[in-house]
């Protein structure tokens, strides 16, 4: 028989997973194997803790009978046994027989009815007294160790800190000097800028410093006449810091800007000025970076405001040209009047002199009190403003309007501004003009004062006060001018005002005259003078109208009598109230007054020839001059009023 | 000496060749360019400050204005073509100033941004601008020229610059017709404006460069960039 003997077997492998569910068309469906932990669930669930323990208590009875008993259920608690945990089952359950055994003798023992505690006494132990000193030493010294070691290392941080607080000093210097300089690095330097670019300055030269560290052998050496005991620990010297800043030679040292006022007494190539005969303090090279960068700054600022200057001078035409030669500028400001203008620079050791042509004979040093420091702030100022206006351009409003023409011109082309306006926009005054109109108006004002302060000194009789107006511009300033007679400020005051300009000076009267007068005092005093004598004048009609004399004439400007050098004589002719006596008075620019008096109906009255009638004494009689220097009363207004009460009768 | 000027015929003919050669040699600022972002309100205070500090004058502070912008519409005659051209004009005045004198309103010109070659690597936005100070009575005369208002709005905010470049903070305002004032709801939108534009000569490609290097320093808080018009989303009200 051809029989195969191959026979199909199929192996399978029995299923693992249970079957849950059998479709229709054959599929099964497996319920998943459980995961660990629904394995250990189900291991755990078999775990029945109420079972009794079968336990070794057992296996005590004699051997023969029980042993095939024991046997016998062996099979059965092997069965038992197999299950997983069992052990573990079985000694939490003798863990915890254990534990209320021990709870329950515990309680009893300390309820101490029926069982005490009692400690069981024992022998002392052995005291070995060496063996306990060496121990206690031991440990003494293992705690003496560590602190000593911890000593030794804070003394060692410290003295790192010690020589390091060079290098964090020189971290915090930095810092400092950031907060109040511009620095940038460049490759491995540290490169500042002192000068004033971005405060609005053009000025093209440059004002470049390098800060480096301060290295250590300077310190030694500076040290160095210390003695070597000593030089173990060099502290450093409180004065020195941890940086250097390195400035270019042209602008080390102190500079600054000397304005003079002076007379040109002498002929004008003769003003030679040892400018720097008493110049500031040489530099410490020790000096504080700070003070270092600010003199420096000073310095290029000076420099700066120096060359303006010159430029201007230069360019400038004025009708008596000014002058510039070497570090200096002379520029005439009023007549024999000159103003010099010199750049001082004392560049630290060394101190460059700067005579040119000088007269050896006649060398005049310049006194530190005649430098104007007014001036010189002023000179700063200018160039202040000068930067401050290339950088502060006003903003167009509206927005939307171009940055940088001025206010004036947006709107000149609105208000259809012509070609002049237009020009006179682009010019603006020099610092030059600028401070030379400062310096002449300094002058009017000294002059001004000087007037007013002579005039009151010079003449008592009416009391001449100046009131200074405290507001007052650098160019222009006013004063006030009152004339009182004492005792008789009440009846009559007359009062000017002065405005001192930069050349000229302006009184408005009182009457609403307004004279312009030129530079020279002169005229001022002559003016102030012309003032006093009409005072007097009007003061004396007051009077009159308040004794109840009358005025029969007054004249201001008299044309009988001498010529007077000064103005004009005035006079007037006053009446008493009875009409009895007459008063002429006649008072002259320069001071002098003439007092003459008269009685009404002559006294000396004799009929002659030609005039026969009594009625004929009443036309008055001649008049007589009053001996006024030996008349009583403080002044003249007061002489006057004792006059005038003198003469009035009651009848 | 005056009155010889002004009767003068060279006068007015030398202003003429004056204006004619400054057009030639290509030193009128006519043309703007201009870089255009915004920044909610809430970091409005943040932009402020950081633009005080990179900007000119610190010490200063900051400049503020509040203008008025009207934009005016003008028909051109159509000559050649079928379509008549719209010319648009832009008249803008100052609302706050304490000057005793009114300042001039501005008359703007503004036209399409420029599309050349290079445009994509151009930074900026350059479109032809012309600005010219006006007087007041600029409104009527428009008008009777024929322009028509198309819109009008108030702009509050800070002017900074920077050299020559002015970076401006606003807020955009309806204009309210019963009072003075605005009240929220006339607000346009919750954020600020910031636009940065230089007026220069064309052909200064360098300005644009300076511009953006500037504006990469505002970065995280506002992004100024150029906005191409055409591509917004126009909503057609």
């Amino acid at each position: 028989m051809a029989h195969s003997m191959n026979v199909n077997v199929s192996v399978e492998t029995p299923a693992e997973s249970i079957i849950q569910e059998i479709n229709y068309d054959g599929q099964e469906i497996y319920q998943p194997p459980l995961s660990m932990s629904e394995n250990l669930t189900r291991l755990a669930q078999k775990i029945d803790f109420s079972k009794p323990i079968i336990d070794e208590v057992k296996s005590e009875p004699n051997d023969g009978e029980k042993i095939e008993e024991s046997i016998q259920e062996t099979p059965l608690n092997n069965a038992s046994v197999n299950l997983p945990f069992e052990a573990i089952a079985a000694k939490i359950r003798n863990a915890a027989t254990e534990i209320c055994v021990l709870v329950d003798v515990l309680n009893i023992a300390r309820e101490k009815n029926y069982m005490v505690l009692d400690p069981v006494p024992q022998e002392p132990p052995e005291t070995k007294p060496m063996a306990h000193i060496y121990s206690r030493k031991k440990a003494l010294f293992q705690a003496g160790s560590m602190l000593t070691s911890a000593a030794e290392r804070l003394r060692t941080t410290q003295s790192e800190t010690n020589r390091s607080r060079s290098n964090a000093d020189f971290h915090i210097e930095l810092l400092r000097l950031r907060q109040n300089w511009r620095l940038k690095k460049v490759s491995n330097s540290i490169i500042g800028d002192l000068s004033y670019r971005t405060a609005g300055s053009k000025f093209p030269q440059t004002g470049m410093f390098e800060v480096t560290k301060a290295d250590d052998d300077d310190v030694t050496n500076t040290n160095g006449n210390v003695s070597p005991a000593q030089s173990s620990t060099v502290t450093p010297n409180p004065q020195q810091s941890a940086l250097r800043v390195t400035i270019p030679t042209e602008l080390q040292g102190v500079a600054y800007i000397m304005v003079l006022c002076q007379k040109d007494d002498e002929r004008l190539f003769n003003t030679s000025i040892n400018l720097l005969s008493s110049p500031a303090a040489p530099s410490n090279p020790d000096m504080h970076w700070q003070q270092k960068l600010e003199a420096a700054q000073n310095v290029l600022f000076c420099k700066e405001l120096f060359n303006q200057l010159a430029k201007e001078a230069v360019q400038l035409q004025a009708p008596i040209p000014h002058m510039v030669i070497g570090n200096q500028i002379t520029a005439t400001v009023l007549p024999n009047i000159q103003l010099v203008i010199g750049l001082c620079h004392s560049s630290g050791n060394e101190i460059t002199k700067q005579s040119n042509n000088s007269n050896l004979t006649n060398k005049t040093t310049p006194q530190k009190s005649n430098h104007d420091h007014v001036l010189e702030h002023s000179l700063h100022q200018l160039l202040r403003e000068v930067h401050h206006k290339n950088t502060h351009h006003p903003f167009p409003h509206p927005s939307s309007g171009p940055l940088g023409p001025s206010t004036k011109r947006y709107l000149a082309g609105p208000n259809a501004a012509d070609r002049y306006e237009l020009l006179s926009l682009t010019k603006n005054s020099t610092l030059l003009e600028q401070i030379i109109e400062q310096a002449q108006h300094f002058f009017m004002r000294i002059r001004a004062e000087q007037v007013l302060d002579t005039i009151a000194k010079q003449i008592k009789d009416p009391i001449i006060i100046s009131h200074w107006n405290s507001l007052n511009s650098p160019t222009q300033s006013s004063v006030r001018v009152t004339i009182i007679s004492h005792g008789f400020d009440f009846m009559c005051r007359t009062s000017l005002l002065v405005h001192v300009l930069q050349k000229s000076f302006r009184c408005i009267c009182k009457d609403g005259k307004i004279m312009n007068l030129s530079y020279e005092c002169e005229e001022l005093r002559n003016l102030i003078l012309c003032q006093i004598y009409h005072h007097q004048m009007v003061g004396i009609q007051n009077i009159a109208k308040s004794m109840g004399w009358q005025l029969l004439a007054s004249t201001p400007y008299l044309g009988i009598g001498n010529v007077e050098p000064l103005g004009n004589a005035s006079s007037s002719i006053l009446a008493s109230p009875l009409g009895d006596r007459l008063i002429a008075i006649r008072c002259e620019p320069q001071g002098k007054v003439h007092v003459s008096i008269a009685h009404s109906p002559r006294k000396d009255f004799f009929s002659g020839q030609l005039v026969k009638e009594r009625k004929w004494e009443n036309l008055g009689g001649p008049f007589k001059e009053v001996r006024w220097d030996k008349m009583e009363g403080k002044n003249f207004l007061n002489k006057m009023e004792l006059l005038m009460a003198s003469l009035t009768s009651s009848s | 000496m005056e009155s010889k000027e002004w009767l003068h015929p060279q006068a007015i003919g030398s202003s003429m060749d004056s204006l004619g050669a400054a057009l030639k040699s290509n030193i009128i600022p006519n043309k703007e360019y201009l870089l255009q972002g915004s920044i909610m309100d809430s970091s409005v205070e943040v932009l402020l400050h950081r633009l005080r500090g990179l900007c000119d004058n610190v010490d200063t502070g900051a400049e503020t204005f509040y203008d008025q912008e009207m934009c005016f519409s003008i028909r051109g005659s159509s000559s050649s073509s079928s379509m008549p051209q719209l010319l648009y004009l832009r008249v803008r005045r100052a609302l706050d100033s304490t000057m005793p004198q009114e300042m001039p309103c501005q008359l703007r010109y503004t036209g399409e941004p420029e599309l050349g070659t290079g445009d994509k690597a151009r930074p900026t936005i350059v479109r032809s601008s012309v600005d010219v100070a006006v007087t007041p009575s600029i409104l009527e005369y428009l008008t009777e020229l024929g322009a028509r208002i198309e819109f009008e709005y108030v702009a509050r905010g800070y002017m900074f610059r920077k050299g020559r470049m002015k970076i401006t903070v606003s807020k955009i305002f309806k204009v309210s017709r019963e009072g003075q004032g605005s009240r929220p709801e006339d607000l346009v939108s919750q954020s600020y404006l910031v636009e940065m534009s230089v007026l220069a000569p064309s052909g200064q490609d360098a300005i644009g460069e300076d511009m953006k290097a500037f504006a990469e320093q505002l970065k995280p808080l506002v992004h100024l960039d150029k906005i191409d018009y055409k591509r917004l989303p126009h909503t057609i009200p």
